[in-house]
């Protein structure tokens, strides 16, 4: 963090917060809220005094309550800069001052009630986010008595605790007689891999954070008797089975098995664990002085608003979901910005390093090249059939395109270096004005008449996105898996780009079932594009509906590039559905739509005639 | 505000009753066949 402060090439904006962020990569324009501190934090030397005159008290969120902060404090000891600033929610009021003691404390006069937020405008080419993770709050879950019993502590309290600069600075005490607690019970997983309380997923950090917290226990005090109940340990890293057998062998007793209960014992305030140890099968009672809760990670809180903040989408799990999972784990779908750390997936300090460090390398890259090399798919737009309705802007998942004006005659502009090529703009827009370089609507609908040319009634004509379905098709037929062979994949870059009349004009050819398949909704490749594909969708079924042909006959799926087994099983189903469709349905299909079609064009004839 | 709706699944012909948040797109599953071709059955088409 010093060194962060001190880099002659490093801004540090500390106590800001982001609330604009506009433009595209190598060029986005950051809008930043410095909040006033009411302390100058170039002149305070840190002296204290001015904390020693507040005689506001209330609990300090770092020690995890466990003492008391001032109105007037620093966050952390080793906040940087290293400067006071004024919790004005807590302080007795600046406007008017009502004790203003610590400004009379303060000789180098650093203390300034006026002092207001300031707004700053940066330009900058690259966005990391590493704005970290929210630790799991166990009070939801009443089967630990976190709730009820002041010996039942996190593990973040324990790191507190037992820490030289926490409230009790490193004397390792229970909360009830601030005695040292000779029995500790470690309970693994708590919010963590669990469908009823927290979060599905693994934390990935928690196993070895308790190991760690057992051999530092032992360090500290050899006598303490550490148990440690687990569902399994997930000991993979470097160096990590090492860590773990050594706290095995200093005496730590591990037991497979989570506790169903926890019960204190009102005289003494121990805690006892009913637990079935599973190697042995047996229910056991342990008595404890202390219970700590080893509680796993989660998405920030306000995860939304960041992922609203720079055009980002999340994973099933809540963390912020990358470009692509093996080949760009540091890139955001939104080209130009990066990630760092835990907002990303639960990880520990050297996984955020190594993410961090990419991640400051693959910016670099940007800002040296100086310039964006990008894909030849992206949209272009045709100002001549171009009627300024907007739609283009308002679904393009990477606000990649300025919105058109009327009045003023300003078309939409679409920005090359944000555009991604999902191709969602050229499928909403009905004037037909868009383009997607390399899926243009007549390359896509040449490669439905070449399907349907001979033997119709046998293909299915199925629309599968680059990244998943395709993908997973792929893996279909690497892993050898038996699926029909009529049916005949169409690639776009995203299900965004399947056009209602790619679909309509395979139904036209006569195509028995057309198959409509993309990413699920959290692997959207494209941030949101998927779900104008639904939409898409659901209006094409109404209208198949409306002439009076079976919506059934167009089928939608989420297939993802693991899912091989899932391509196979829709494949088998869509035949057989393929099987019942008959020669006279597909008939009368074409010709609804040729009469369809008919009356379109005489609409717009007349329309075109009115004027 | 979710409110419930009636669904059907265009691949097996099962009908369910889900959560339902008008215009807000969402992934969905037949629980019969894990079919996401679900279609919402609007109450006007019932009549
Ligand atoms: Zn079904």
């Amino acid at each position: 963090m010093m060194d962060a402060g001190r880099h002659q090439n490093l801004t540090l904006l500390a106590y800001s917060e982001v609330e604009h962020v506009t433009g595209y990569i190598g060029n986005f324009n950051v809008k930043i809220r410095k909040k006033a501190r009411y302390v100058n934090e170039d002149e305070c030397t840190a002296c204290a005094d001015c904390v020693e005159s507040c005689p506001v008290s209330v609990p300090d969120e770092y020690q995890q309550g466990f003492s008391s902060r001032k109105a007037i404090y620093i966050q952390l000891p080793q906040a940087v800069p290293s400067a006071y600033l004024i919790d004005m929610d807590n302080c007795l009021g600046n406007n008017p001052i009502a004790c203003g003691k610590c400004k009379d404390a303060c000789e180098k006069e650093c203390i300034d009630f006026d002092m207001q937020d300031e707004i700053i405008d940066i330009e900058v080419g690259a966005i990391i986010v590493a704005a970290g993770m929210d630790v799991y709050d166990p009070s939801e879950m009443d089967e630990f008595g976190y709730r009820s019993y002041e010996n039942v502590i996190t593990s973040m309290e324990f790191e507190r605790l037992i820490c030289a600069g926490g409230p009790t600075e490193g004397h390792f005490v229970r909360p009830t007689d601030y005695k040292l607690p000779k029995r500790i019970s470690f309970i693994q997983c708590v919010g963590s891999r669990s469908s009823k309380n927290g979060n599905k997923y693994c934390s990935n950090i928690c196993c070895m954070n308790t190991i760690k917290d057992t051999l530092l226990l032992k360090d500290h005090y050899p006598d303490v008797q550490s148990k440690v109940f687990y569902i399994d340990i997930r000991a993979f890293g470097k160096g990590f089975e090492d860590l773990f057998m050594r706290s095995k062998e200093s005496g730590v007793q591990y037991i497979r098995g989570i506790p169903g209960d926890v019960w204190e014992d009102p005289k003494t305030k121990n805690l006892l664990l009913s637990v079935e140890d599973t190697t042995i099968g047996k229910v056991q009672v342990h008595e404890s002085d202390l219970v700590v809760l080893s509680v796993g990670v989660e998405p920030r809180k306000d995860m939304k608003k960041l992922q609203h903040l720079l055009t980002l989408s999340n994973s099933v799990d809540g963390f912020l979901l990358e470009s692509h999972p093996k080949l760009k784990p540091v890139d955001a779908p939104t080209r130009g910005i990066f990630y760092a750390g835990c907002v990303e997936s639960p990880k520990d300090i050297k996984d955020s390093v190594t993410q961090a460090s990419a991640a400051a390398a693959r910016a670099s890259i940007i800002l040296n090249a100086g310039k964006v090399e990008i894909e030849a798919i992206t949209a272009i737009i045709d100002t001549d059939k171009c009627n300024y309705c907007g739609v283009c802007a308002r679904v393009c998942p990477y606000n990649a395109i300025t919105a058109p004006d009327r009045k003023s005659g300003v078309y939409p502009t679409i920005i090359q270096a944000a555009c991604a090529g999902c191709g969602t703009c050229a499928s909403e827009c009905v004037q037909d004005a868009i383009t997607m370089r390399h899926f243009k609507d007549d390359q896509i609908i040449a490669q439905v008449d070449a399907i349907l040319e001979e033997n119709n009634m046998d293909k299915i004509v199925a629309f599968a996105c680059n990244w998943c379905s395709y993908a997973g098709g792929d893996l279909a037929g690497t892993s050898r898996l038996q699926y029909p062979t009529n049916v005949r994949l169409i690639r776009t870059m995203c299900s965004g780009r399947v056009d209602e009349k790619f679909i309509i004009h395979a139904f036209k050819k006569g195509a028995p079932l057309v198959l409509l398949s993309g990413c699920h909704f959290a692997d959207c490749h494209y941030i949101s594009a998927v779900t104008w594909t639904q939409r898409r969708v659901e209006r094409l079924w109404n209208k198949l509906e409306r002439l009076g042909i079976r919506p059934e006959r167009l089928q939608l799926e989420w297939i993802s590039a693991a899912e091989g087994q899932k391509f196979a099983k829709v494949m088998r189903e869509l035949e057989e559905m393929r099987k019942k469709v008959t020669d006279k349905e597909v008939k009368e299909t074409m010709e609804i739509l040729a009469k369809d079609e008919e009356k379109a064009k005489a609409k717009k004839a007349k329309q075109a005639a009115a004027g | 505000m979710a409110e419930k709706a009636k669904f059907k699944c265009l691949r097996c012909g099962h009908e369910y009753e889900d959560k339902y948040t008008p215009k807000v797109p969402q992934e969905r599953t037949c629980p019969k066949c894990l079919s996401n071709s679900v279609r919402r059955i609007e109450e006007k088409r019932k009549a």
